[in-house]
């Protein structure tokens, strides 16, 4: 059966509503026939035929297969095995404290963009969970008094002051990241506690230059980053499987779910 | 004269104000009930998946009874591929990327609520974007974040108000498959596309 709007070329150049809703309403043979497409949705969507400049494509494909690699032999049997050691409310105090530590970084771009509500409300956060919640491990600022994290990092400032993304690079263990995001972790790194842990004799391990001629404090440093993942990736287990699954191929379903992501943060 | 003219005045702002109020009541209510429709949809696959009475399969069946009303999967599939590639194929061809893509979606769909726990939905405002669209906004809020989705709807003449994209994290999921397959067609032909997610559909069978 031929669609009454072929037959006329007149109205088959239309592109009224009325005639996008008749062809989209049913499954019938219809929708498979038509030559009309709706352009009122065509233009709610980016053009797919302009290229993405993506001078790194190359290098970002395997960087991405290198990556998921790493995940799916690594991290996450790791991240499994720690949680099957760690009870879950220990696993959420473990992340609660790590993230409180972050504060500055929330605080600092928070003021930078111009949210003063949120740089005071990140303030009263960090001051109750520090000592009511001890260290951090708990979260009373969002559970009795209802204040929520404002997360924000040097990036999302750059990008609210206009400054684009640059091309797209993806970083070894980090994943998906941009010209603009992976220059924005210098600054952002100043601010995290972590960089700073200081080289104690106390501390684990105990000899100097004992592994791989490392310093010490490379040592615990790396500790601390390493306690941070497993820890934070064992409260997400089976989310990367299941994301992946809408990947047709891995490095630009990744980019594409980064940026428009990323875009979105900015714009809050 | 004067009076005469203030009168006519005052009749056609009464007039105006009345096209006003009834053009915008019933468009107000319409996205109140699209809320509420969405909610209850919402409310129905919650339902399902918290009742441990039901069966894995039957779990999946409701679910898929219950949402095939609310998503037209098929303008999802032409969507996805963009109108240039759409048009360039035939009839058959397109029907058969349709059940395949839609296939593929639902599959996907299903296999995120797997991993469902305790999450509670929290449908929020809906807001009408433009005359025939209207995004109702939704949180999946867990015991330590929010996660944002929003799903969008147009309006279908038969069928009422249906969802055509979904937004999670503001992420679209047709924009994402639209990159996608273009970039997919860059490289192989629509055979080849076709080919690959045939294999996937089994495998995933």
């Amino acid at each position: 059966m031929l669609h009454p709007l072929i037959s006329n070329p007149a109205s088959a150049q239309e592109k009224s509503p009325e005639s996008v809703q008749m062809l989209s309403e049913t499954e019938t043979d219809e929708d498979f026939e038509d030559e009309e497409f709706d352009d009122g949705f065509e233009d709610e969507f980016e053009n797919a035929e302009e290229e993405i400049f993506d001078p790194l494509s190359g290098y970002n494909s395997v960087m991405t297969e290198f990556n998921d690699g790493f995940y799916v032999y690594v991290l996450d049997p790791v991240a499994r095995g720690y949680r099957w050691i760690m009870p879950d409310p220990a696993r959420r105090g473990v992340k609660n404290f790590f993230h409180n530590l972050l504060f500055p970084i929330r605080f600092v771009n928070n003021a930078l963009q111009l949210k003063p509500i949120n740089a005071g409300e990140e303030m009263f956060r960090f001051i109750i969970n520090s000592t009511v919640g001890i260290f951090g491990i708990w979260d009373p600022a969002k559970e009795w008094f209802g204040l929520e994290a404002h997360e924000e990092d040097f990036g999302q400032t750059l990008g609210y002051y206009g400054v684009g993304g640059g091309f797209h690079i993806v970083l070894p263990f980090l994943g998906p990241s941009n010209l603009r995001d992976m220059f924005s972790l210098y600054p952002d790194m100043q601010m995290d506690p972590v960089y700073y842990v200081e080289n104690r004799p106390y501390n684990f391990p105990k000899k100097e230059g004992e592994y791989l001629g490392l310093s010490r404090q490379t040592i615990q440093q790396t500790n601390l980053l390493m306690l941070k993942t497993v820890n934070r990736e064992s409260l997400r287990i089976g989310q990367y499987e299941n994301l992946k699954k809408d990947a047709i191929e891995l490095y630009p379903f990744l980019r594409d779910v980064y940026e428009q992501n990323r875009a979105k943060l900015i714009e809050e | 004269m004067k009076v005469h003219l203030k009168h006519f005045a005052g009749r056609i702002l009464i007039v105006l104000l009345m096209l006003f109020f009834t053009s915008s009541a019933p468009l107000a209510d319409e996205v109140k009930e699209i809320r509420a429709m969405t909610k209850e949809k919402v409310d129905i696959v919650i339902n399902i998946l918290k009742d441990k009475s039901l069966s894995k399969n039957e779990k999946k069946e409701g679910i898929l009874e219950t949402i095939d009303g609310l998503f037209d999967f098929s303008l999802m599939a032409r969507l996805s591929l963009g109108k240039k590639h759409w048009k360039s194929l035939s009839k058959a061809k397109r029907k058969e990327f349709s059940e395949l893509f839609v296939e593929r979606l639902k599959l996907s769909y299903l296999e995120k609520l797997d991993l469902y726990t305790d999450e509670e939905v929290v449908v929020d405002e809906a807001r009408m974007t433009k005359k025939n669209r209207v995004e109702v906004l939704t949180y999946l809020v867990t015991k330590d974040d929010k996660k944002e989705m929003i799903y969008k709807l147009y309006k279908t003449k038969k069928k009422g108000w249906m969802v055509y994209d979904v937004d999670v994290l503001g992420v679209s999921i047709v924009q994402t498959y639209r990159s996608q397959f273009s970039g997919v067609l860059k490289k192989d032909t629509m055979e080849q596309l076709l080919e690959r997610m045939r294999s996937a559909g089994e495998l995933g069978a």
